[in-house]
């Protein structure tokens, strides 16, 4: 029964995607500005780290490659997180505008209805553009290839997780949407940089707080080095955040009122 | 009311509208600070690799100082002014604003400085504290703060043109977001954001100086850490240059931009 509605619910998902990137489609010179747009935009980061190992060719281990493939890794699984769940990351300005209530009436969970309620045309270029790196990231195996889009997955649903966690907090504080963006700003900060620079209190935040280690150093280290200890880690902690985020969307939304706002989705 | 009076009451409206969010004050602050702590690792490992007291003329303390400042400088002009823009005319509120006895583009940049000051103020200091406490105190010198306000001053407003700029182009442009990210990145790979200036390969150090970028925050930031007058002369010479280029191209723009909004009725 669980495998059942998980299956429906992933259609359901498809789907609902599907419909709006084709609303996007519409305008096709806005939709390809936006894909385009964004691969640039994460052109100009490697840029920075060419010109970084260019100076510094090795640090405590990480080489440029290592960057390549972890950009690989972080652009892809935030690709896909916001193509199929971005209206998460609107949760906390639902909340406090009290705009959740059309949500609340369907007979759908609340917290899949908001995810999958906007798709980010933009991640389409993160997708793209990750997929680009990928002949440059020193996968050679098809272990690895497989390694690679499994940790992705995994990865994609802690970051997923973690958002809606942040978000959830606006049940709790009220006008909490920048505090929320500037977390994931934060979490999206700590991805860029190589992996092996963290140390002491600073690598604890990111296997904690901030999550970038499961969802970073982790997935470059498995696909460089595929290893079951390391699949078990991110396996137990993406299960042991979306229990947590569960709990706290579930405990927020029973606080949540209304705003008496009238609002058409269309 | 006299012109100076009416555009300082616009700067402290926007001034007292961004305090009454101190959550979201805070939240920029303290991603400041946590970039901080980072590039504070980062660039320690980096050194100690090097063995080297100075890189590029620049001490491990100077150049996190330094970073410090490009990122509390940056980041307190968050919301872009383009992304204002855009909003406004997607909702049609172009039309009263440009109704309004205030000259548009003044407008705007009222908004912007009194947007900024509570921002800057709480990332320098939480920042600063940061800096203070991971890579301890710099040497200070009266002329280099002086200069260097100067020349941050003259930055912000280099910045609000470029803004200013992307964001009339919403007047042509169904969604301008790529070019907010164009420019976002831009500011990033040539703003000392992450890696400073002085850092680059010479060849690439002296072409970076050239643009606009180098002169919205670096040139500030550089000039604090470590003063001398012939940088601050070149730097401000080059800023001129792209102040006068950005600020004829802005007239332009919104001179054809209001024919643009007059010919759809408003």
């Amino acid at each position: 029964m669980i495998l059942g509605t998980s299956f429906k619910y992933l259609r359901s998902s498809l789907a609902m995607t599907r419909a709006g990137i084709a609303s996007a489609m519409e305008y096709r010179v806005s939709f390809i500005m936006q894909v385009v747009g964004m691969i640039l935009n994460d052109a100009a980061l490697i840029v920075v780290w060419l010109i970084f190992f260019q100076r510094f060719p090795v640090l405590n281990g990480w080489t440029f490659q290592n960057s390549i493939l972890l950009f690989s890794i972080t652009t892809i699984n935030f690709g896909l997180m916001m193509i199929f769940g971005r209206g998460i990351t609107e949760l906390a300005r639902y909340i406090s505008r009290g705009e959740l209530d059309s949500y609340l009436v369907h007979p759908k969970s609340v917290l899949w209805q908001v995810a999958t309620s906007r798709t980010d045309i933009s991640a389409i270029g993160d997708t793209i553009f990750g997929l680009i790196l990928l002949p440059f990231a020193g996968i050679s195996t098809w272990p690895q290839v497989l390694t690679f889009a499994l940790v992705v997955i995994f990865s994609a649903l802690i970051f997923f997780n973690f958002l809606t966690i942040v978000q959830s907090l606006a049940f709790f504080f009220g006008h909490f949407e920048e505090a929320a963006e500037q977390t994931m700003h934060a979490l999206l900060g700590f991805t860029l940089y190589p992996q092996s620079s963290f140390s002491g209190i600073l690598k604890l935040i990111t296997l904690t707080v901030l999550p970038a280690y499961f969802i970073a150093a982790v997935p470059v280290e498995l696909v460089r080095h595929p290893e079951p200890w390391l699949l078990l880690q991110i396996f137990l902690f993406w299960l042991a955040s979306a229990l947590l985020a569960r709990l706290v969307f579930r405990a927020g939304l029973r606080r949540y009122e209304s705003g008496n706002l009238l609002s058409v989705k269309m | 009311m006299s012109i100076t009076r009416k555009y300082l009451a616009v700067a402290r409206v926007n001034y007292f509208t961004s305090v009454n969010y101190l959550v979201n004050v805070a939240s920029r602050g303290l991603v400041v600070a946590l970039r901080v702590w980072i590039f504070a690792q980062l660039y320690r490992a980096t050194y100690n690799l090097s063995g080297e007291e100075s890189i590029g003329g620049l001490t491990l303390p100077m150049v996190i100082w330094g970073l410090m400042l490009t990122q509390s400088f940056q980041s307190a002009t968050r919301p872009p002014v383009a992304r204002l823009i855009e909003d406004e005319v997607k909702s049609g509120t172009l039309a009263y604003s440009l109704n309004k006895p205030v000259f548009y583009p003044l407008f705007h940049c009222a908004g912007y400085l009194g947007r900024i000051l509570p921002n800057i103020l709480f990332n320098l200091a939480v920042g600063g504290l940061a800096a203070l406490i991971l890579v301890g105190p710099i040497n200070w010198t009266v002329g280099g703060f002086i200069l260097g306000l100067w020349l941050l001053f003259f930055g912000y407003i280099l910045d609000f043109l470029i803004f200013f700029i992307i964001g009339l182009l919403s007047f042509w442009i169904e969604d301008i977001s790529a070019f907010i990210w164009i420019y976002s990145k831009a500011q990033l790979v040539l703003g000392g954001l992450i890696l400073p200036i002085s850092l680059f390969p010479e060849a690439i150090r002296k072409v970076a100086e050239l643009t606009p970028f180098t002169q919205l925050y670096y040139g500030a930031a550089r000039l604090m850490v470590q003063f001398d007058l012939p940088t601050f002369f070149r730097f401000f010479s080059v800023q001129l240059f792209w102040l006068l280029v950005f600020g004829l191209t802005a007239w332009f723009v919104f001179r054809k931009g209001l024919k643009q909004v007059a010919i759809n009725g408003g």
